[in-house]
């Protein structure tokens, strides 16, 4: 427990300290989302009770029908200071993507408050192009997006396309793109515009050793530009190699927040009491 | 939100995670602390409404997304098929022709107008315009929501952009049509000119109704469904295939019929470019007061949606 106390000890500096400026800020954060089209089949155990107990249940759940909520985000606080590299790990579900798009400002809280500085970029491998037009068309509307003005995407056009190796593939619609290609892009255009906040979901995963390498370069550059970094992971690897601060998620709930090595190492410790 | 938090969890509870529970995480700040620190750092809220000046000057230098996006679209309409761009003049002319069969020769629809086929084709493609625009309007935020989850930006640019993209995808019928019009066998006249406002006009029209049910299909999504059954009853009462004061008279439901904003754009259409409606003030102000109450009033009921879109 000594480790610990010091964590803690360190950690509260860092939320007070008046050098650091914050970047991000999560107060008691709650995100929950409407699922269409998630009819939940009866069980055999539900057939078995009486039609009474049936029907009232049936009453009592919100979710019948095939709408669906999910409590993705329980109750997250957090503050992220600018020239942090922030990973969130935790497994499958645990709600590590939906809290990232949350503090880009892309999903709405459902209870307690977020703030942020400047127009965060979220990067990710699910973060939705527009696949029926061609890469040089997403270009110009990533960079639009994000802030740019169009005289400045088209001075920064070469150098996107260049960081992105995608040749001339960018002429032709994102739909013939293989994953990988398709990633690369989304990232040359995220970094683009230097963000204050820049979030990674996954998207180091899909690139080439040589790719990951430059993102690497890119995300200790805009690190130093005191913007914000976060990313999100499955390879404790990554996290460990770009990060100084993990946060962990596990069902929607932060369940430590602290130096990477303390916390990675408790994740990789659960893996093994729980048996896998 | 406390109901919220009391549902039935969709991830099924794996092993508790005993070692963690025992080194706990540094006692976060309280929600006021949390507030004061944004407050003095000079952060933004997130999620939340912007102040009414400010959404429209975040919506001005995002201009050039609008154009952007709708020009890309627009060219990606009929970009997955051979004739391409083609279509978008095919496409017109096969309706014409069909309407002309079945309203001008089998139902003989063409009572008070003494150029049908100008008559038919003005409605057609005015309205054509309309139609598309309120129902791919109506799905702005809803069809975009990767758009939505992947970047920042007010959501008002999608109803915009989407209502740009319908223009640019019927601005080759509208080239037609004023190729088709003297055709017909009307006279060229200075009126012409006109169509260009009234086109103006009917955008902004298209653009407020946009506004409205972009959000309330966002807010309620099974309400997409019915857009199309409107629209569709909407193009047998606004007088698209025939003249509305010639078979219900001059009552009050004639007037009703007339001056709703889907049958004045067509009204204003027809008085530019053909010599049998003489321009009225009357047609011309109705729309332009439609303009000016759907597009400004749609704009503030879509902003007064702002921060939410995107939550389910």
């Amino acid at each position: 427990m000594e480790a610990t106390e010091t964590v803690r000890d360190r950690d509260r500096d860092r939320h007070r300290s008046p050098e650091a400026t914050p970047g991000v800020i999560c107060s008691e954060l709650d995100i929950v989302y409407t699922v269409f089209g998630a009819r939940k089949k009866a069980t055999t155990t539900e057939g078995e009770q009486p039609w009474l107990e049936r029907f009232l249940r049936q009453r009592r759940q919100v979710d019948t029908g095939n709408v669906r909520k999910v409590h993705a985000v329980k109750g997250v606080s957090f503050v992220a200071r600018h020239g942090e590299a922030v990973g969130i790990i935790g497994r499958n579900g645990s709600g590590k993507s939906t809290l990232l798009r949350a503090i880009a400002g892309l999903i709405p809280p459902s209870g307690g408050r977020a703030w942020a500085a400047g127009r965060p970029a979220l990067l990710g491998v699910n973060a939705v192009l527009l696949t029926g037009l061609t890469g040089s068309r997403n270009v110009m509307i990533g960079g639009l997006a994000l802030g740019l003005s169009p005289r400045e995407v088209r001075a920064r056009y070469d150098d996107i396309v260049e960081f992105s190796g995608i040749g001339d593939f960018v002429d032709l619609p994102m739909s013939a793109y293989s994953s990988g290609m398709g990633a690369r892009l989304r990232f040359a255009i995220s970094t683009a515009a230097t963000p204050d906040i820049l979030m990674i979901d996954e998207a180091l995963a899909t690139g080439d050793a040589e790719f990951q390498a430059r993102s690497r370069e890119r995300i200790a550059e805009i690190r130093e530009q005191a913007g914000t970094v976060f990313l999100v992971s499955h390879s404790n690897a990554a996290i460990r190699e770009s990060c100084d601060r993990v946060l962990w998620m596990d069902q929607g709930r932060l369940i430590m927040d602290g130096p990477t090595e303390d916390v990675v190492s408790a994740y990789e410790a659960s893996h093994r009491k729980g048996g896998r | 939100m406390s109901s919220v938090s009391t549902e039935p969890e969709i991830l099924s509870p794996t092993e508790t995670l005993v070692d963690v529970t025992s080194m706990p995480t540094p006692p976060p700040l309280s929600p006021e602390e949390c507030a004061e620190l944004a407050r003095s750092a000079g952060l933004s809220e997130l999620g939340v409404r912007p102040h009414r000046r400010h959404y429209l000057r975040e919506i001005w230098e995002f201009r050039h997304l609008v154009w952007h996006l709708s020009s890309a679209q627009a060219y990606a309409t009929n970009q997955n098929n051979h004739l391409g761009q083609l279509w978008a003049v095919i496409n017109p002319l096969l309706l014409v022709g069909s309407y002309y069969l079945i309203f001008g020769l089998l139902l003989k629809t063409r009572g008070g107008t003494e150029n049908y086929i100008a008559f038919l084709t003005v409605g057609i493609f005015v309205f054509g315009y309309s139609a598309s625009a309120i129902i791919a309007g109506a799905r702005a935020v809803t069809a975009n929501i990767g758009l939505v989850r992947a970047l920042r930006f007010p959501r008002a640019i999608l109803p915009m952009s989407v209502t740009l993209t319908q223009l640019l995808v019927s601005l080759p019928a509208f080239g037609v049509l004023l190729v088709m019009i003297p055709l017909t066998g009307e006279p060229f006249s200075w009126h012409w000119l006109l169509f260009g406002p009234a086109l103006v006009l009917q955008t902004v029209i298209n653009l407020g109704i946009a506004f409205f049910l972009a959000r309330i299909v966002n807010a309620a999504r099974d309400t997409a469904n019915l857009v199309p059954v409107v629209i569709r009853l909407a193009r047998y009462v606004s007088g698209v295939f025939f003249s509305i004061t010639h078979y219900a008279g001059h009552g009050l439901v004639s007037m009703l019929l007339l001056y709703q904003p889907l049958a004045v754009t067509m009204t204003i259409g027809r008085e530019a470019l053909m010599d049998q409606y003489p321009l009225t003030w009357s047609s011309w102000a109705a729309a332009g007061i439609w303009a000016v109450v759907l597009g400004a009033g749609g704009l503030v009921f879509f902003w007064r949606g702002e921060g939410r879109y995107g939550s389910d």
